[in-house]
């Protein structure tokens, strides 16, 4: 009766698997590397030969920035939302289990972080730990990165914190909780048996609309001047690309097609499984 | 009974408001370097010590931070040093707030006129043709990111046909249209998102309320179908809506910090972001907590509303 996988769905998919291979193996492919200056096509439109996407003022090939920024792109979205998703579904699930002051503590934490918005926080986060002892030394690229990706992290962990809570408040007073719990069966096992595999579903939707939430972030972190430097990534082309929207428009929309093509499949993505997850509890 | 959940719930709230400042100075304190040689950079030792003593520094961070809560409370949000002066963050903000302030406002506006006939029309017409194509099309548009949509505004209206202006703010008195010329962009970016959000929140609910009894009851006496959407199911289905748009406030008002940057408005966020990019932690803490503050009153602020909107979540609210 109804269609499970739709052809919005497996394009989605299909999209998010070339980025995936885009990101694993885009270094290894026979395209030029992102910082390779083409001086003879300087401002070439698209459709030059062996330029696909056209070449911008600087004379970097768009098509191979795309491929190669595929890699920072990706891996902070996977790398934040993997560990923010961790150490918020940690926090979640044990204050929902365990309930009481510790309950108290971790959600006025969550709201704590969530008062405050995304990017502000991601800002502040990412001008305090990159600030070096000599304030007039260049920060490194690789410290720049791991701050990044730590700021977005502390984004994230209320995010899905908030969900993992949620869900374990609705599935811990289910029968076979109480059940277990009068087996006396240890509260480690109780969670890691029961709680864990109910709750992993919402969290793994929720996981792929978050990834959509950080490569935006980490876009907007570019275009402010403060994410990877370079063009490095798919946020660092579009700062770039921004400075001469007058004469090279296509520099600017060849990496915004593309972030929002993934960030549309990560939200598509999210979004069916959520819907999966809804019939699967009304059926209960 | 509901004045003592108001004031538990007042009592939360203060909770959030003190955690978010303190977390804020408390990140000041992890700067490898004193904030005095970063607010002084050519100054000598002695006016170091002494900027160091005035923002309260020496005091330890529980020390520096109740000096620096007195004053926020009475007003004085401390000041913006640069090379031979300082600013006060409060005349800053005195230009900045109001900016932001109608940027939340009209965007506000723009998204939930667009939002509720859409999302009232297509839970009316759930899984019609119309229903599919608003809901598919809002979907797209709700995962481009507000960036790309003023980007791409600025090149096509700004550059192409020249028909808008690409950056400043013009405040009423030099003109309504000029005030309007120069936000219609800043707008339209942030709103399309907006739009999307919304008209999915609506369609939701709606889409359950007119499955309710009552709903049934009304159309069998007869109601024609506008009078029952608009007077018996809109109400009812608008509490999520309103919610969520009234925690966004918060959010526009500090956190629009791309669009204020692309468009030139200048709004707080783009005074968070030079407070940051000009490491003015004390500016920075301050502005900060008095975002979160509005994320808190509104938050307040919808919990009251919703009561009245909808009579049921009060005891709902009560219970939980």
């Amino acid at each position: 009766m109804r269609r499970k996988h739709t052809i919005p769905t497996y394009l989605a998919f299909g999209w998010l698997a070339v980025s995936a291979f885009l990101a694993v193996f885009g270094s290894f492919l026979p395209v030029d590397s992102y910082q390779t200056i083409h001086g003879d096509f300087i401002d070439s439109p698209p459709f030059t030969s062996g330029h696909w996407f056209g070449v911008d003022s600087n004379g970097y090939d768009i098509f191979s920035g795309i491929v190669n920024g595929a890699r920072l792109s990706i891996f902070v979205a996977l790398v934040s939302v993997g560990i923010g998703g961790l150490i918020g579904s940690v926090l979640g699930i044990t204050a929902a289990y365990y309930r009481g002051k510790f309950d108290t503590v971790v959600s006025t934490g969550f709201n704590v972080v969530l008062s405050v918005p995304n990017l502000v926080l991601a800002l502040a986060l990412v001008a305090v730990l990159a600030t070096n002892v000599d304030i007039n030394e260049a920060v490194p690229t690789w410290r720049r990165l791991t701050t990044l990706v730590i700021s977005l992290t502390v984004v994230i962990i209320p995010i899905l914190g908030r969900i993992a809570r949620a869900a374990t408040l609705a599935w811990s007073g289910r029968e076979f909780v109480v059940a277990a719990r009068s087996m006396g069966m240890r509260d480690r096992h109780i969670i890691v048996r029961h709680i864990v595999p109910n709750v992993l579903p919402a969290l793994i939707a929720v996981g792929f609309l978050a990834v959509g939430v950080v490569i935006i972030a980490e876009a907007s972190l570019s275009l402010l001047g403060v994410g990877i430097p370079d063009g490095a990534s798919w946020g660092g082309m579009i700062a770039r690309g921004r400075n001469d929207l007058e004469y090279n428009p296509h520099a600017l929309y060849f990496p915004i097609i593309v972030l929002a093509l993934t960030v549309i499949s990560t939200n598509h993505i999210g979004d069916v499984l959520r819907g999966g997850l809804d019939r699967r509890e009304g059926r209960l | 009974m509901r004045a003592a959940y108001y004031l538990q719930r007042s009592a939360q709230l203060l909770i959030v408001v003190f955690c978010v400042t303190f977390g804020c100075s408390l990140l000041l304190q992890l700067i490898p370097v004193s904030p005095a040689e970063i607010l002084l950079p050519v100054g000598s030792p002695e006016e170091r010590a002494l900027l160091t003593s005035e923002i309260g520094l020496d005091r330890g961070p529980i020390g520096y931070y109740i000096k620096w809560l007195g004053e926020f409370v009475r007003g004085d949000f401390g000041d913006i040093y640069y090379s031979g002066g300082r600013e006060a963050v409060s005349s800053r903000l005195a230009v900045a707030f109001p900016r932001s302030m109608w940027l939340m406002i009209y965007t506000q506006v723009l998204a939930l006129a667009i939002a509720i006939p859409l999302g009232v029309w297509s839970a009316y017409r759930v899984g019609r043709r119309t229903d599919r194509v608003i809901s598919n099309v809002l979907f797209a548009l709700s995962s481009v990111p507000s960036f790309a949509i003023a980007l791409v505004l600025v090149l096509l209206v700004g550059v192409r046909w020249q028909l808008l202006p690409t950056l400043d703010y013009q405040p009423y008195s030099s003109g309504i249209w000029e005030h309007f010329k120069h936000m219609i962009m800043p707008v339209v970016s942030l709103s399309v998102g907006l739009i999307a959000s919304y008209t999915r929140l609506l369609r939701a609910d709606m889409i359950a309320t007119l499955r309710e009894d009552y709903i049934t009851m009304a159309a069998s006496k007869g109601l024609s179908d506008r009078r029952i959407l608009w007077r018996h199911a809109f109400r009812p289905s608008s509490v999520t809506l309103f919610t969520s748009a009234a925690l966004n406030m918060g959010g526009l008002i500090g956190g629009a910090i791309v669009i204020e940057t692309i468009f030139a408005t200048y709004g707080v966020g783009f005074e968070v972001f030079a407070a940051i990019s000009g490491r003015q932690y004390i500016a920075l803490q301050s502005i900060v907590g008095l975002i979160s503050i509005f994320y808190v009153l509104f938050n307040l602020i919808v919990d009251v509303a919703a009561g009245y909107v909808d009579p049921r979540t009060r005891d709902r609210r009560i219970n939980a």
